[in-house]
């Protein structure tokens, strides 16, 4: 459990960082440095995102596999990281002192 | 439209670019640095991933609004920039020898 603690510790130290969510296959936030009402919005919406980034590139070409989605917006960047049985979600704003 | 001419050139210039193509907002490929079969699937399912990106977005936040996409896979990198009336869509393998 302490290797995880280490990770989020160690990505919220980064400039900027407004967010980490931890979220399971069926979007079910396991770690997060969000409040529960924004964790849970973020888990369901990126989560399916994440699966249609994934399934574009597999329609594309079958060989190939989604490793990384980075969804930039006017306020901040969402950094997601798709895993086998879980997803990392990561929310910054390199910008914010 | 030489100006498009030298944006489409200058990008393909930069190291492992595979393809650029600009996409209106009904899907149609205006240019096309891919052929044409290719064209098309890249054209129809990246716009639709770039609506919902900008939905999810939306539904986050109504204020904020979506202003590019990296789509990162083992092969190569999609970068969608999405416009008001178009789309572009560029494919780079970073890896890839020039």
């Amino acid at each position: 459990m302490s290797e995880i603690e280490e990770t989020l510790k160690r990505i919220s130290s980064h400039k900027g960082i407004q967010g980490i969510v931890v979220v399971n296959n069926e979007g079910i936030p396991l770690r997060s440095t969000l409040e529960p009402e924004k964790t849970t919005h973020y888990a369901a919406t990126v989560l399916q995102l994440a699966q249609k980034a994934r399934s574009v590139v597999r329609d594309l070409d079958a060989t190939n596999d989604l490793t990384f989605l980075r969804v930039r917006t006017k306020k901040h960047e969402i950094m997601i990281a798709p895993e086998k049985d879980y997803m990392l979600i990561v929310v910054q704003n390199p910008n914010q002192d | 439209m030489s100006e498009i001419e030298e944006t489409l050139k200058r990008i393909s210039s930069h190291k492992g670019v595979q393809g650029i193509v600009i996409v209106n907002s009904e899907g149609v490929p205006l240019r096309s640095t891919m052929e044409a079969e290719k064209t098309t699937q890249y054209s129809a399912s990246l716009l639709q991933l770039a609506q919902k990106a900008r939905s999810v977005v939306r539904d986050l936040d109504p204020q904020n609004d979506l202003t590019f996409l990296r789509v990162r896979t083992k092969k190569h990198e999609i970068m969608i920039a999405p416009e008001k009336d178009f789309m572009l869509v560029v494919v780079q393998s970073p890896n890839t020898e020039a």
